[in-house]
C-alpha cells in the first residue's frame, strides 16, 4: 500500500505539473517527428543514391549510347546532358552537379579497332587467318570529374558502375568481333548469336530476413523512432530528480526520512510510477512512428513480427532509464547538479549509444565505446527485433544488460540514501 | 512513579571543519507524559540534539533511548513512537491539505479508514477543515505550520518533536497551536519543544532543559529552576542570566 501511494502521489504531482508533462510527453514527440524529418534526406543518402551526374557525349556513337542506356536504367543515377567539357567541369567544381562523365570523340571507333586488333593477334597467335593491326593504339579514356565534396560512397558508386559499364561494352564487343573474324569468308557462316551477358551470371541482392518483413530496411524512421524514444525515456531523470531534490529541499523528504520503514516504498515507488511513465512515452512514440510519421511524408514504422520482445526491451529500457534517474536524484544534492549532469550525461550517453547516427558510421573508437552504453543495448534490441526479425534469445544479452545497469543503478541508489539517513 | 521517556546519556558531536563541538557530553531526561522545552540561543545545538534524537544525525559519542529503546541500535522502533514537526514546512506544496496528510498516513503505515478519521478530526481541530481540497501552496503561513504539526501527530505518536511550532505564524494560529499542545498533556503525550519563545515555553512547559554552547546549563521545572535563581523575576530574565547578552548568530 506505501508503494501504490507513492505512485499515486507522484501521479497526483505531475498531473499538476503542466510543464513537466510536457516535458515528458510533448517535447519527446515534437523532437522525434523533427529528427526523423532532419535525418531523413541523410538516411536516403546512405540507402537511396540519386546523383545528378552531368554527360558530355563527345562519341555520339553506339559506345556513349550503351554507357548512357546503362545509366538511364539505374534508379540512382540521373544524367543531364552537357555539350562542353570545361562548362561541366566548372559546374562540378562549383558544386552544381556531383560528378560529369566525358565520353571523348571516337571513343567508339577506337574500342572497335582495339578489339578488332585483339581478336586478330589472337587469332594469328592459333595460326588462324588474320589481318593484323600493328599500329599503337591509345588507351581509351572514359573520363569523370567529381565535386571534391562528394562523399566517398557517391565517388566508389558512380566510377564502380562506370567501370562494370565499360568491361560489360568490351566484353560484347569483343564476343561480336570474334564471330564477326570467325565468319569472315565463310558464307556458310551461321547467323551471329545476339549475347546478352547480364543472363549468365547476375549478383542476386536480398535483405537476409525471411519472412514479410523482408526489406524493410534502417531508414530514418526505423532508426529515430527507437532511437529517440529512448533518449525520451532515458531524459525521464529530469522530472524523477527534480522532484526527487525538490521534495528534499522543502522538507517532505525530512518528513518521510523520520518515518520509519517508508525509504524503500518511497524508491520504489517513484521508480514504479516512473517505469510506467517511460512505457507510457514508449507507446505514444511508436504511435507517432505508425500514424503520424507517413502523414509527413516518411515511411511507416514497422515493428516487425516479435511484440514480447518489444515489450520485453521497453520495459528492459524503461528500468534502465529510470534506474539511471532515480541515482542521479539520490546522488547530488541540488536540482542545478543533477539536471546538468544527468542532461549532459544523457546526451553523452546517446551519441555515443548510436541515437543520433548509426553506430555504423561512427569511427572504430566510439563503436568501441558504445557498447558501454545503455542506450546502444536498446537500440541494437530494437534494430534486431524491427529489422532482423530476431527472437527473444536473441535479444536477451541486451536485455539482460540492461536490467543489470537498472539493478546496478537502484542498488546504489539505496545505499547512497541509506548512508544519508544516518541512523 | 513516573518512568522516563527520553535519556540522553553524554551525548557529543562535532561536525566536520567545525573547531567546537555542537553537542558536549549532554546527559538529561524526559519524563513519560511530560512537555519539555528545549531552550536556547541560535547555535547552542537544539536542533543537533533533535537531529541526534530522531535517528538524522549520528553522535559521536553517548546513547539515546526513547521508552528503553536505543535510537542507534533500534532507529526504526524508535521512529515509529516519535512524531516530527521540523520547523520547515514538511509538506507536498503541489497536493491538497487531505492528499498530503493521506499519504503520510498511508506511510505511517495506517488504514484508509482510520487515516480519514484523524484527518477530519484534525483539520476541524486545526481550523482546516474548509480547506481539505485546497492545494497547500496556496495556504498562508498559519495554516502551513497548522498542517505540518498534523502530519507530526496523525498516528498518535507517543512522543512529538516540536521545532519551533509557532515560528513566522500570527497570533490566532500560535494560540491554537498552543492550546492543541495543552490539550495532549492529558493524553499522557510526551512533547519535546524546541524553541526561542521563552513565553510560549512557560506556558506549556511542565519541564524546562536550557543548553548553550552544546552543554546542558540548567534543567528542571520551570519552579525549580526559578527558585535556584531567586534575582530573576521572569524565565526570560534566567535565560539571560545563564547564556548571557551577547547576540548569538
Amino acid at each position: 500500500m506505501k508503494i501504490l501511494a507513492t505512485v499515486y502521489k507522484e501521479f497526483l504531482l505531475l498531473i499538476r505539473d503542466p510543464g513537466g508533462m510536457a516535458l515528458i510527453f510533448i517535447m519527446p514527440l515534437a523532437l522525434v517527428i523533427v529528427m526523423a524529418l532532419v535525418q531523413d534526406a541523410p538516411f536516403r543518402d546512405y540507402q537511396e543514391i540519386k546523383l545528378e551526374v552531368l554527360f558530355i557525349d563527345h562519341d555520339q556513337d553506339s559506345l556513349s549510347a550503351k554507357v548512357k542506356k546503362a545509366f538511364q536504367a539505374s534508379p540512382n543515377v540521373v544524367l543531364i546532358q552537357e555539350q562542353d567539357t570545361a562548362e561541366a567541369k566548372k559546374l562540378v567544381q562549383a558544386g552544381k552537379f556531383k560528378a560529369a562523365i566525358i565520353i571523348p570523340d571516337q571513343a567508339s571507333a577506337d574500342l572497335r579497332r582495339k578489339t578488332k586488333q585483339l581478336i586478330s593477334s589472337v587469332f594469328s597467335n592459333f595460326g588462324l587467318p588474320a589481318e593484323v593491326d600493328s599500329a599503337k593504339l591509345p588507351t581509351i579514356d572514359i573520363r569523370l570529374f567529381f565535386d571534391p565534396a562528394i562523399k566517398s560512397n557517391y565517388k566508389q558508386a558512380l566510377s564502380g558502375s562506370l567501370e562494370k559499364i565499360s568491361a560489360s561494352v568490351q566484353a560484347e564487343w569483343i564476343l561480336d568481333e570474334l564471330q564477326q573474324q570467325l565468319s569472315e569468308g565463310n558464307e556458310e557462316a551461321p547467323p551471329k548469336i545476339a549475347v546478352d551477358l547480364s543472363k549468365i551470371m547476375r549478383v542476386d541482392q536480398r535483405y537476409a530476413s525471411e519472412n514479410k518483413y523482408q526489406g524493410v530496411i534502417l531508414n530514418s524512421v526505423q532508426h529515430n523512432v527507437p532511437a529517440w524514444t529512448m533518449f525520451a525515456m532515458f531524459f525521464i531523470l529530469y522530472p524523477l530528480a527534480g522532484n526527487f531534490i525538490k521534495e528534499r529541499e522543502e522538507g517532505s523528504m525530512l518528513r518521510l526520512r523520520l518515518i520509519s520503514g517508508s525509504q524503500w516504498p518511497v524508491i520504489s515507488g517513484k521508480f514504479g510510477f516512473y517505469f510506467m511513465i517511460c512505457l507510457v512515452q514508449f507507446i505514444l512514440m511508436i504511435a507517432v512512428g505508425i500514424y503520424v510519421m507517413p502523414l509527413l511524408g516518411l515511411t511507416k514504422l514497422i515493428l516487425g513480427s516479435n511484440p514480447l520482445g518489444i515489450l520485453i526491451t521497453a520495459c528492459s529500457v524503461a528500468m534502465a532509464a529510470t534506474g539511471y534517474g532515480v541515482l542521479i536524484a539520490v546522488y547530488f544534492r541540488t536540482p542545478q547538479q543533477a539536471l546538468s549532469f544527468g542532461s549532459v550525461s544523457v546526451v553523452i550517453l546517446s551519441a555515443i549509444g548510436g541515437v543520433w547516427v548509426p553506430i555504423y558510421v561512427m569511427p572504430e573508437i566510439l563503436q568501441t565505446v558504445s557498447r558501454f552504453s545503455p542506450m546502444s543495448w536498446g537500440l541494437e534490441s530494437f534494430n534486431d527485433l524491427f529489422l532482423r526479425q530476431a527472437s527473444i534469445p536473441a535479444i536477451l544479452p541486451n536485455v539482460l544488460r540492461l536490467i543489470g545497469f537498472a539493478l546496478v543503478a537502484l542498488a546504489a541508489s539505496v545505499l547512497i540514501h541509506k548512508s544519508r539517513t544516518v541512523v | 512513579m513516573s518512568t522516563c521517556a527520553v535519556h540522553l546519556d553524554n551525548l557529543s558531536k562535532q561536525y566536520p571543519h567545525s573547531a567546537k563541538r555542537a553537542v558536549s557530553s549532554l546527559t538529561f531526561k524526559i519524563e513519560e507524559g511530560s512537555v519539555f522545552g528545549l531552550l536556547g540561543p541560535n547555535g547552542a545545538g537544539k536542533s543537533t540534539t533533535v537531529m541526534m534524537l530522531c535517528g538524522l544525525m549520528r553522535p559521536d559519542t553517548g546513547s539515546i533511548s526513547v521508552f528503553g529503546l536505543d535510537v542507534l541500535e533500534q532507529g526504526a522502533d524508535v521512529r515509529r513512537q516519535i512524531g516530527v514537526a521540523p520547523q520547515e514546512i514538511a509538506l507536498f506544496p503541489m497536493l491538497t491539505a487531505y492528499e498530503n496528510l493521506f499519504y503520510f498516513g498511508r506511510m505511517y503505515g495506517m488504514r484508509a479508514a482510520e487515516i480519514d478519521a484523524q484527518i477530519k478530526k484534525y483539520l476541524h481541530v486545526f481550523g482546516l477543515a474548509e480547506k481539505r481540497n485546497k492545494i497547500v501552496s496556496t495556504f498562508s503561513g498559519g495554516m502551513k505550520k497548522r498542517l505540518n504539526l498534523i502530519a507530526a501527530i496523525l498516528h498518535h505518536p507517543k512522543l512529538i518533536i516540536l521545532d519551533e511550532p509557532t515560528a513566522g505564524v500570527d497570533v490566532q494560529s500560535r494560540n491554537l497551536i498552543l492550546d492543541f499542545l495543552d490539550s495532549l498533556k492529558d493524553d499522557g503525550t510526551t512533547i519535546i519543544y524546541s524553541s526561542h519563545v521563552l513565553e510560549e515555553a512557560e506556558r506549556i512547559c511542565s519541564h524546562l532543559g536550557i543548553i548553550d554552547e552544546g552543554k546542558l546549563i540548567t534543567t528542571g521545572t520551570r519552579t525549580s529552576i526559578m527558585d535556584a535563581h531567586l534575582d530573576c523575576k521572569n524565565l526570560e530574565q534566567v535565560f539571560l542570566k545563564l547564556t548571557g547578552k551577547n547576540i548569538r548568530d
